[in-house]
């Protein structure tokens, strides 16, 4: 057979394999359909293989229906790759590169120059999970921020290495089980800190760097859309609950991840060149176990009968207060914009005058 | 030609041909209709939900509209209604109720200030003509229920004017005669309605007159008789029975004197009268109630059954109240009172099991009077209505009223199970449904049998803290016998108020399932979805996470078993 007659074989079989028939001209379509008439941009289209109730993939989608339609995207390896471009497809609508785990946002780089060099104007992302940007692509990220690429930097966080297994990385929180710090007879869980990378990008000294939650999904969109109209290194973290590897119920995603922020330990804040310039001030404080006892990661510590439990709980309470002390998160009054008006919503969407 | 190499790439969106909702194992999202705690509450009917759902869009009007389709008279219930509706509303959950009452108040206003036009149509010149015997609340409902379904009504009303209680016992303090002459001479002059007064049933007409000239005779007559009082075979000379009192008062504007008054009861004619009398100069005013006053411990089949505020302002102007109490014995000079001993009790389960009041010995004590009023209840006349009076009231077999004459329906307070005004209205909407149902030869309108959304089924996340709006209210000093207490909030806190509703178990258009959901299957569209909400889910992608459920503020999502259909 020739190579063109094997390549034929082989698209046959794959379309065999995933059940896709050649799809009719999607341009001059008589009718449009519900899905097409969505007043928002959809940059990340359903068929994905992300699990139920993953946080990345809603994260994502929130990011790209504020950044597109006119942009290019350097992902690298993890979840996210993985799920939304399952050979032959992609749920992606706009150019999209899977770089390598560990160079994404040299891979960014690259396109934002060439971009330059060829007098366009279309935006570059880059996105990467926590292992790809607090760990392996660290390096990668430093230059190009340094560098002052106009590429704006989306990190998905779900604190472990989640498309291999569950593994720890350095976003991984304090005590949290993992398949590589599992908690049991030695140790409670991971034994160090998560990292606190916004402090590191901070110090690069860019134009805009924030923390944002898929809980908080205009917030979170508002900083899309500022970073969008930045020319210059921005960075985003998004904290992205993973259903699988924090083993807490797939309809708990928003709960988990809104608990996170409201009781410090997420906290949401925005760096400009090196200064806090805002916070999403928390108007009632929660104790951090109503965000544990959610997550069966945390189930070791909720354990009455070891004092080691006890202990740990003391401690990640106490990493909480700190973050609420050194960001000032405790609302003096309620604010439109603290944790719980940033949620409200009223007939047709939000109330008048929120963001 | 195809070349296919590890850099080759995938068309735009294409993951579009994956079908991801067969990975739902076991559970779908659903739209689900459940009621509103307000409106499952609310005796007339009102889907409270639903027109603070429109006062929300900024449509007073379409909000009123949706108000008279249960009930005809707002103003009205607006002044007067206990309002369950606020008792049962979930918002309790958050910071308080809704003020409900002075919204519906305002409503009922504005519609008589702007001169909105009642949703209904003049019924054809041969409809069939139904007789209803009463103009009280009840009868005034249905003869406007009449109209919704294209029938005719006359009512026969023995009094001079329309009303009923309205007019002949409640208090102007509470309910101005300018709001009930307004309110229903807009409903009496709708075309389709008759109203004979001065027409009393048994001597100007019977049931079986009204049965050959009528397609169905409705029986709204209410309770106008008082039952019998005495005390152990006492009964005073110059005995005051309670309604019989308060409709001469209502009259005359006037009360005989005394100087420490006992009313014996526990309704709303009792508290009226405490307050009135306290009002013409009385010293002291006791209540003796078997019931108990309202609080965290009191049962509430065991509560006194006033209008909450009522009770309030009650106590505000200092009427006194002996709960868990019934009076033993007379004191008598001669023929006339001077003296009641009362005596403690309590509801307490019998033998038999079913509940009975029992008096505890050594609990005796004696106060002076020189009045005592009892307000123990009223039953029917039963002039005129052929026999079918038992012990005291029609006693109906259904919620729609129907007796053991064939096109003799009852309703309101002459059942003997209804004491307010809203059922009234929703027994006049009740039985009209039956009688409408029945002329068109099909069979009863089904009970709606929708679920009701409790506080636990909401996101109550998605709330903030508003406090409810209050009304203005005349200060006790200040209060007369005919100046209306409370007054109105007005337009602004009116709107901030229907801000305040959860919408429970309907949808909001919040847009949090479109979203939150990651799998981009809810989709938005006004003109496909057809069930109240502007979304539809899109089955092909839905992972069945939960997460459109968990964050719907206010339950209208929920998961269903897979099989389920819908
Ligand atoms: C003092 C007092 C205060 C109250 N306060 C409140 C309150 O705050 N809130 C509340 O919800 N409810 C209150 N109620 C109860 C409420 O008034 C009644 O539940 C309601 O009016 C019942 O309506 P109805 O139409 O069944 O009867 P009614 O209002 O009694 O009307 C019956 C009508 O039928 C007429 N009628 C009677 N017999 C005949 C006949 N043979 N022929 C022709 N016509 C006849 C009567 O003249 C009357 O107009 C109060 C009642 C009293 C006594
Ligand atoms: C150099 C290199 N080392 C290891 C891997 C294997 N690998 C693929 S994805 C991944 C983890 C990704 O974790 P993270 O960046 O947090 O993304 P997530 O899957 O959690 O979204 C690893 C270790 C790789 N692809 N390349
Ligand atoms: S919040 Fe609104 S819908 Fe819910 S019970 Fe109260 S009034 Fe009714
Ligand atoms: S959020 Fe989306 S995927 Fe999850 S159950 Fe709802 S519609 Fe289905
Ligand atoms: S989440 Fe909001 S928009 Fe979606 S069904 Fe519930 S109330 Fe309606
Ligand atoms: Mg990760």
């Amino acid at each position: 057979m020739s190579t063109e007659g094997q390549d034929a074989a082989r698209l046959a079989e794959l379309r065999q394999k995933f059940g896709r028939e050649p799809l009719p001209p999607r341009e001059g379509e008589a009718e449009q359909s519900p899905r097409d008439a969505q007043p928002r941009f959809r940059g990340l289209e359903s068929g994905h293989r992300a699990c139920q109730g993953c946080g990345e993939a809603l994260a994502a989608r929130l990011v790209m229906e504020c950044a597109g339609p006119d942009v290019m995207i350097a992902n690298a390896t993890g979840c996210l790759e993985v799920f939304t471009t399952a050979w032959p497809q992609s749920a992606w609508r706009v150019p999209w590169v899977h770089s390598l785990f560990e160079n994404a946002a040299a891979v960014a780089s690259g396109m934002e120059a060439a971009m330059k060099a060829k007098g366009r104007n279309t935006k570059v992302l880059a996105f990467g999970g926590d292992g790809g940007t607090y760990d392996i692509g660290f390096q990668a990220l430093s230059g190009m921020l340094e560098r002052y690429h106009n590429v704006l930097y989306v990190c998905f966080d779900n604190e472990a290495y989640m498309n291999t297994g569950i593994q720890r990385s350095s976003s991984t929180p304090h005590a949290a089980t993992t398949t590589t710090s599992p908690a049991g007879k030695e140790r409670m869980g991971k034994r160090h800190l998560k990292k606190d990378l916004l402090s590191i990008i901070a110090a690069h000294h860019i134009p805009f760097a924030a923390s944002a939650s898929v809980a908080y999904a205009a917030d979170l969109q508002r900083k899309v859309r500022y970073a969008m109209g930045v020319d210059g290194p921005t960075f985003l973290v998004v904290h992205s609950p993973c259903p699988l590897g924090w083993r807490h119920a797939s309809a708990m995603t928003i709960e988990v991840a809104r608990r996170a922020v409201e009781c410090g330990l997420f906290p949401l804040v925005e760096i400009e060149r090196g200064a806090v310039t805002n916070v999403m001030p928390i108007r009632d404080v929660r104790p951090v176990t109503d965000y544990l006892s959610l997550q069966g990661r945390f189930a070791h510590l909720m354990k009455d009968a070891d004092s080691r439990a006890a202990e740990e709980r003391a401690h990640l309470q106490a990493l909480a207060d700190y973050n609420i002390e050194v960001f000032g998160l405790r609302g003096d009054s309620p604010d439109a914009a603290d944790t719980t008006g940033t949620a409200v919503v009223g007939r047709s969407g939000r109330p008048a005058g929120r963001i | 030609m195809t070349v296919l190499t590890r850099g080759a790439y995938a068309g735009p969106g294409t993951s579009l041909d994956f079908k991801t909702g067969n990975w739902r194992s076991t559970e779908k999202p659903a739209h689900i209709h459940a009621k509103a705690p307000c409106h499952a509450a609310c005796p007339a009917g009102e889907d409270q939900q639903a027109w603070f759902a429109k006062l929300q869009e900024g449509h007073a009007e379409d909000a009123w509209r949706e108000l008279v389709s249960a009930n005809p008279l707002p103003a009205i219930t607006g002044r007067v209604c206990p309002h369950p509706c606020e008792t049962a509303c979930n918002r309790v959950a958050v910071e308080g109720a809704l003020a409900i009452h002075n919204v519906e108040r305002w409503l009922g206003d504005e519609a008589m200030r702007r001169n909105w036009a009642y949703p209904v149509t003049e019924p054809a010149e041969d409809a069939p003509d139904v007789a209803i015997v009463g103009a009280g609340p009840g009868g005034v409902s249905a003869a406007y229920h009449c109209l919704r379904h294209g029938l005719r009504a006359t009512l026969y009303e023995t009094a001079p004017e329309a009303g009923g209680l309205l007019r002949s016992a409640i208090p102007r303090t509470r309910l101005p005669r300018e709001t009930i002459d307004a309110e229903l001479a807009r409903v009496l002059g709708l075309p389709g309605i008759t109203l004979h007064t001065r027409a009393r049933l048994g001597r100007d007409v019977t049931i079986d007159e009204l049965k050959r000239k009528h397609a169905a005779v409705l029986l709204a007559p209410g309770c106008q008789e008082g039952k019998e009082w005495s005390v152990d075979g006492a009964v005073p000379a110059d005995l005051h029975e309670g309604l019989h009192l308060l409709k001469e008062f209502m009259d005359h504007g006037a009360v005989p004197e005394a100087k420490n008054v006992i009313v014996h009861g526990g309704g709303n004619t009792a508290m009226d009268l405490c307050r009135i009398m306290k009002r013409s100069g009385a010293e002291t005013v006791t209540l003796i109630t078997a019931s108990v006053l309202p609080g965290p411990d009191a049962d509430p089949s065991d509560v006194i059954n006033v209008v909450p505020r009522e009770l309030e302002e009650a106590l505000e102007e200092g009427v006194e109240v002996i709960e868990h109490a019934t009076i033993n014995r007379l004191i008598m000079k001669g023929s006339q009172v001077c003296g009641a001993e009362i005596q403690s009790l309590r509801k307490l389960p019998g033998q038999d099991g079913r509940s009975r009041r029992v008096g505890f010995e050594g609990t005796e004590r004696v106060i002076n009077v020189d009045m005592v009023i009892p307000c123990i209840g009223e039953r029917v006349d039963p002039e005129g209505l052929n026999g079918l009076v038992d012990h005291g009231y029609l006693r109906p077999s259904d919620r729609f009223g129907r007796l053991a004459e064939e096109r003799v329906l009852a309703l309101g307070d002459a059942r003997g199970d209804r004491g307010t005004v809203a059922d009234a209205i929703g027994d006049g909407r009740l039985a009209v449904s039956a009688v409408a149902a029945q002329l068109a030869g099909e069979s009863d309108p089904p009970a709606d049998a929708r679920g009701e959304m409790p506080s636990g089924g909401l996101n109550l996340g998605y709330y903030e803290g508003i406090s409810r709006a209050v009304a203005p209210k005349l200060a006790v000093a200040d209060r007369t016998f005919d100046k209306e207490i409370e007054g109105d909030i007005g337009r602004a806190a009116v709107m901030a108020e229907a801000e305040r509703c959860m919408a429970c178990g309907n949808c909001l258009a919040c847009d949090n399932c479109w979203t939150f959901c990651p799998d981009n299957a809810v989709i938005k569209t006004e003109e496909l979805a057809v069930d109240g909400s502007h979304y539809l889910f899109d089955m092909d992608f839905c992972k069945g996470c939960g997460i459109c459920a968990h964050e719907c503020p206010t339950g209208f999502i929920q998961m269903l078993p897979e099989e389920a259909g819908g």
